[in-house]
């Protein structure tokens, strides 16, 4: 027998067996490890807070006080003013639960724990817990060794660490973990025709329901495989077990959810998953009616017959949606397909940063190697394809697409991209690894290539090779021999034309550039998590001359401020995105925030900024505002400010009134948008503008002040404001709050009295004539 | 020490004795010429009379200030120095704004001649004839010149706050055009067949020429204010008075006809009670709202749950110092509002109660953060303003009807699957050993 190197031969099967699965466990905690440790970057060097989304923490906090049901009857009238928010029935409570439930674990173990620190730990732990899913799963499409890659990849990968770090406090932490683990579900429950498995998967896919919107892409995906099963003649009774066990039990359970009530039921995005449901039920019929009667005319008739329903079906379908039965697609889904339909009819949510299409250079950031590697896995997929192959094609197929739309989605992505580039990796590394020589054609073994099965991940390459050495026994076969003889052919019509690996260096060369890539993954992802995704969005860093870290904390400061020098009701008035932070961390009421629920009311904001002062007051006024809070970055060059999101302020604002804002007076006559001397004028009126610059050239001692963002130079003569009060600035005039004036106590307009108390004479008026001049 | 709280207890009971006195305080500060000071002793001896402290300063005097450390000296001021060129420092148009914002109370004598004052006026919605042209009627005939006019309160004129059957009150100086502005309260019309113009200039010429600077706008007739007041939003009030001299004890001493007197003495002792808050004084005790057939209030409510909601007003009673609870107003009403009213109901006062006003009304079927909204206001009369704002919430989870009739097809269909589920479960069990001995032969037979 002639192999590479030298593989002892004296050890049991239950050994190998033993000692693999021993350090599969072991490289599990490692990777475990490792996934909650490369997240813990924003703790270290900056605090335990979380970082966005304060609204979550706070009905945590609601939940964990009070209990569930008074969660669950939340109103909150200090969100969306005057109108209030019905929380409990406008959020997914998913991931409150979870914690909260958490939270009152440890206290019943008498762990006193903070529910501020469940909360920054949330989403680390869960990570390592997606690292484990993925292993699962992985393991299903091939086999443990690659298993091990994938939850290495996606343990550690920047794409998903970029929601995930500790202190996000966001609903894909725990999202993306239910995720592959209903995947899991379903291929186990695919794979063996199990209702328990097929149970197993609704129960986490409710789970899904209750903590992320995302869940459509799974109320799509498992039904497009169950189609893609039936039309290509794969249907077997096993998917009709899973599919109906989940769709009907997952459904169910899914509209017990308050925030998705009868959408299952009653909305097009999940209509897909009944149409398949559907189908199956008519295909297994008719699957019976065969086994019952083998007419050939009659299984054409059968087939004529599942053709004309489903056509029917689809009529119905069509006919209920006009008639308004089912709610037709929503705008976020019409995104998907046209990138530019968001920005011509619902500019809020083509505003979010995170909505919009992908810029090539972010896949390499995010996945790095895995990007070129996951198309060869996706090609390994094709080679076999069983059941479960389709699955990792199409979720491939779609979430690609889906990842190229939208920067956000590109959370999905990374999933199927570690899968898959383990599987290509593990391939890479089974056949060369393998120390079968290959011009020895006749009893080549297969279980030699079963070497592979205790390798665990890259980085651990000694391991790999000691159970490649324990394991090289004949009969030992692995669990896996058999996909492993199909992925290395190489081996076996070796006779014929003799194809494979000839010597050990040839080998060396091929496993030490692979681990070289690996180790440049691991770096790459320690620097892009300790730079890019780590730090928290209130927080700024900025290095010192000396290279020491600057820490730059004016939202705070802020918003603390506000906390202790405004009223409780003081409502203040800012654009959307610090809605949450402005409730969270100042506990005052707020016009608008990040749940972006109603349209009319952030336009009505938009409104009131892009407008003149004296058009603005009103509205101010009706709606109680007592404070206006505008992020300014023209001092220290803080390019996300409210006046590079002004343009999408005038564009909300347009869409509900057309006739007083309008885009294009926002732009000088050539175009461009300007705040310098050349600004148009509607651009110097408004209130966005009059407020972020109120004062600005003071700070640069008479001379002109230039704008570090903009890098332009703003106008001799700052704007004036007569219908607000400067209130408070920030250290680095990042936050600006302006206090609104109280209307002027004999009833002239504020911006005439202001004239009158700067001493300008009035000018002289005559009293109204009562009849027409005769002449 | 015990001496001087029996002095204050003394002077306590000495203004309790007093025959009115004003819901706001006591002091008050005369601007006036020294010289002038005793033309109008008996509106002062008037106001002494009725309990206030007065303190004197010429216009040109730095003290007392009228507003020191940001608050002010006097509960009410008033300038009687019509004709000054140069106040003091302290005394602009712009700080007499800031004594109304501190609730100050104010009377202005205006006169034919440019003062500060003058351009102070058109800020209160005010329009002054030009310089030098007072208010001259010839009507009726009488020995007095042109520019004194006896002017008999008329029903256009602010009934709630002059005294009723005034005599006619002597009138010298200059009239005021009103703007449009809702906070204005006019307390004396000029006469309609009044007009401004220059004293000499009764000549037909004159008037032509006038009328024609003027155009139309012609500085005549009934619309014309002679005593105006204003009341801000704040709640202080400030009397606009067209010459000095209808305080004076010239024109109180004068007879409008043989043997009857004028009405000056009553006008400014009706004008000072007015301005300094004596009369049409109105203020909220309290609000409450609860649900019907309950008595606390609840931190939030229900949709459509039915509300009650109650106001006490009191009003200011100036002969005995104190607040009375008031059952009198007639169009008090109430709203409910979120951004726009939901409800706008009348808010009547209960039979029973004095001083309680109260409806009950529905809630709306809408949630979010509404408010109890009394706004009165009434010329002449304090504004009341009251909001109250309570959350308004959908129902709980639990608070929905449970089993709903239209609902039967349903449970019908729900209670109908189980029974044949579990009728085909029993039937498929018990058929089993029959079948099961059935397939068996078949299979073994197969095999």
């Amino acid at each position: 027998m002639s192999t590479a190197y030298p593989i002892p031969s004296d050890i049991s099967p239950v050994t190998v067996k033993n000692t693999a699965s021993l350090l599969r466990i072991v490289a599990l905690a490692l990777i475990s490890g490792a996934a909650i440790a490369s997240r813990l970057f924003a703790v270290v060097n900056f605090e335990s807070i979380i970082h966005e989304f304060c609204f979550r923490s706070r009905a945590t906090r609601v939940l964990a006080a009070k209990g569930f049901y008074e969660f669950w009857n939340w109103f909150d009238p200090t969100a969306w003013y005057p109108l209030g928010r019905v929380v409990g029935g406008t959020v997914y409570p998913g991931l409150m639960v979870t914690s909260g439930v958490i939270y009152n674990i440890l206290h019943a173990l008498n762990l006193p724990v903070d529910i501020r620190n469940v909360c920054v730990l949330l989403a680390p732990g869960f990570s390592a817990l997606t690292a484990w899913a993925t292993y699962m799963f992985t393991k299903e499409m091939k086999d443990e060794s690659a298993g091990l890659l994938a939850a290495a990849f996606i343990g550690i990968v920047p794409g998903y660490i970029s929601r995930s770090v500790a202190g996000s406090y966001d609903n894909e932490a725990i999202a993306i973990f239910l995720l592959m683990f209903t995947f899991y579900c379903w291929i186990k429950a695919l794979k063996q025709g199990s209702a328990l498995f097929g149970t197993v998967a609704a129960v986490f896919y409710f789970y899904m329901v209750a903590a992320w919107g995302g869940y459509v892409f799974i109320t799509n995906m498992i039904p497009l495989h169950a189609l893609v099963l039936v039309l290509m003649g794969r249907y077997s009774d096993r998917l009709y077990v899973a599919y109906s066990s989940w769709y009907a039990i997952g459904t169910l359970s899914s509209m017990q959810v308050p925030f998705v009530g009868f959408q299952p039921v009653s909305t097009s995005e999940h209509m897909g998953a009944l149409g398949v449901f559907g189908l199956l039920q008519i295909v297994a019929f008719g699957q019976l009616v065969r086994t019952h009667v083998s007419s050939q005319q009659f299984q054409k008739l059968l087939f004529g017959s599942v053709v004309a329903t489903g056509i029917l079906g689809a009529f119905a379908f069509i006919f209920l949606t006009y008639k308004g039965m089912i709610a037709p697609w929503t705008g976020r889904f019409y995104s998907l397909w046209d990138t530019g339909y968001a920005k011509k009819y619902i500019p809020i949510i083509a505003s979010v940063s995170e909505h919009q299409p992908t810029a090539w250079p972010s896949f390499f950031m995010d996945l790095q190697f895995l990007i070129f590697l996951f198309p060869a896995g996706v090609i390994l997929c094709f080679r076999e394809l069983r059941d479960e192959h389709l699955f990792v094609i199409i979720y491939a197929v779609m979430a690609s697409y889906f990842a190229g739309v939208m920067v956000r989605l590109m959370l999905t992505l990374t999933p199927v991209v570690c899968v898959a580039s383990a599987i290509a990796l593990s391939t890479l590394l089974d056949t060369y690894i393998d120390p079968t020589e290959p011009p020895v054609p006749e009893d080549v073994d297969d279980a030699a290539s079963v070497a592979t099965n205790g390798s665990s991940a890259g980085p651990a390459p000694k391991k790999g090779k000691k159970a490649a050495n324990t394991s090289a026994i004949p009969g030992a076969k692995g669990v896996l021999g058999d996909i492993l003889s199909a992925t290395t052919p190489a081996t076996k019509g070796a006779a014929a034309k003799p194809k494979g690996i000839f010597g050990i260096d040839a080998r060396l060369v091929v496993i030490l550039n692979t681990l070289m890539m690996l180790f440049f993954f691991v770096f790459h992802c320690t620097w892009v998590t300790s730079n890019a995704y780590s730090s928290p969005s209130v927080v700024l860093a900025s290095q010192n001359p000396d290279g020491s870290q600057h820490i730059i904390d004016d939202f705070r400061e802020a918003y603390y401020w506000l906390r202790q020098n405004t009223p409780q009701d003081a409502v203040v008035m800012s654009w959307w995105d610090y809605g949450y932070q402005i409730a969270g961390m100042a506990d005052r009421p707020t016009l608008v925030d990040n749940n972006t629920w109603n349209n009319t009311h952030i336009a009505t904001v938009g409104k009131a900024m892009s407008s003149s002062e004296e058009v603005a007051y009103p509205i101010l006024r009706k709606h109680d505002v007592d404070y206006v809070l505008v992020i300014f970055g023209g001092l220290i060059g803080y390019s996300g400010d409210d006046i590079n999101k002004f343009l999408w302020m005038v564009r909300i604002a347009q869409g509900v009134w057309p006739d007083e804002i309008q885009e294009p007076n926002y732009f000088t006559p050539q175009g461009e948008y300007r705040i310098d001397d050349r600004a148009s004028t509607a651009m110097k009126e408004s209130l966005m503008y009059k407020m972020s610059y109120y004062r600005f050239n003071e700070l640069f001692g008479g001379n002109t002040g230039t704008d570090r963002v903009r890098q332009q130079q703003v106008p001799k003569v700052g704007p004036t404001l007569d219908y607000l009060d400067e209130a408070f600035t920030s250290e680095n005039w990042i936050v600006r709050i302006y206090q609104v004036k109280k209307e002027d106590s004999l009833g002239r307009d504020l911006k005439s009295a202001n004239h009158f108390s700067q001493g300008k004479k009035r000018k002289r008026s005559k009293p109204a004539p009562r009849r027409r001049a005769i002449v | 020490m015990f001496s001087l709280r029996g002095l204050l207890a003394l002077s306590l009971v000495l203004i309790s004795l007093a025959n009115a006195k004003s819901s706001t305080g006591n002091s008050v500060l005369v601007v006036v010429e020294p010289t002038r000071q005793g033309d109008f002793s008996i509106f002062f001896d008037g106001l002494k009379g009725q309990g206030y402290d007065l303190t004197f300063r010429a216009p040109k005097d730095e003290v007392p200030p009228i507003i020191e450390y940001d608050e002010a000296s006097f509960a009410h001021v008033v300038v009687l120095a019509s004709e000054t060129k140069n106040f003091a420092k302290d005394i602009t148009p712009q700080s007499l704004i800031t004594l109304l914002d501190l609730k100050t109370n104010i009377i202005v004598a205006l006169s034919t001649k440019q003062t500060p004052l003058t351009s102070l006026a058109p800020e209160f919605s005010l329009i002054l004839p030009p310089p030098g042209t007072p208010l001259i009627s010839y009507f009726p005939k009488r020995d007095e010149p042109a520019s004194v006019i006896p002017i008999s309160p008329s029903k256009h004129d602010a009934t709630n706050i002059l005294s009723k059957n005034l005599a006619p009150i002597w009138f010298s100086g200059i009239p005021q055009a009103r703007g449009n502005n809702p906070l204005l309260i006019p307390i004396l019309h000029a006469p309609s067949q009044s007009f401004a113009s220059e004293v000499d200039g009764g000549s037909a010429d004159a008037l032509v020429d006038s009328a024609e600077k003027g155009g139309e706008g012609l500085w005549a007739g009934s619309q014309l204010g002679v005593v105006t007041g204003f009341q801000t939003l704040g709640g202080s009030r400030i009397t606009w008075l067209g010459g000095a001299d209808v305080l004076s004890d010239e024109f109180a001493r004068k007879e409008v006809s043989k043997g009857v007197a004028s009405g000056n003495t009553q006008f400014a002792r009706d004008v000072a009670a007015w301005t300094f808050q004596e009369s049409l004084v109105l203020r909220i005790d309290k609000t409450e709202h609860h649900r019907l057939n309950e008595t606390e209030p609840q931190e939030l409510y229900t949709t459509n749950d039915q509300l009650v909601y109650s106001i006490y007003i009191s009003k200011y009673n100036a002969k005995k110092s104190t607040w009375e609870p008031y059952s009198g107003l007639k169009d008090l009403q109430l709203e409910f509002t979120m951004l726009d009213p939901h409800v706008r109901t009348s808010l009547p006062s209960v039979a029973g109660t004095p001083g309680k006003y109260s409806t009950s009304f529905r809630a709306p079927d809408r949630h979010g953060v509404f408010k109890f909204v009394v706004d009165y206001k009434r010329k002449g009369w304090t504004h009341l303003h009251s909001s109250t704002t309570v959350p308004v919430v959908p129902p709980r989870h639990d608070e929905y009807p449970r089993f709903l009739s239209a609902a039967w097809p349903y449970y019908a269909g729900a209670i109908s699957t189980s029974v044949a589920f579990f009728l085909f479960s029993a039937i498929w069990l018990a058929g089993e050993v029959r079948e099961g001995t059935k397939r068996s032969a078949k299979s073994s037979k197969v095999e």
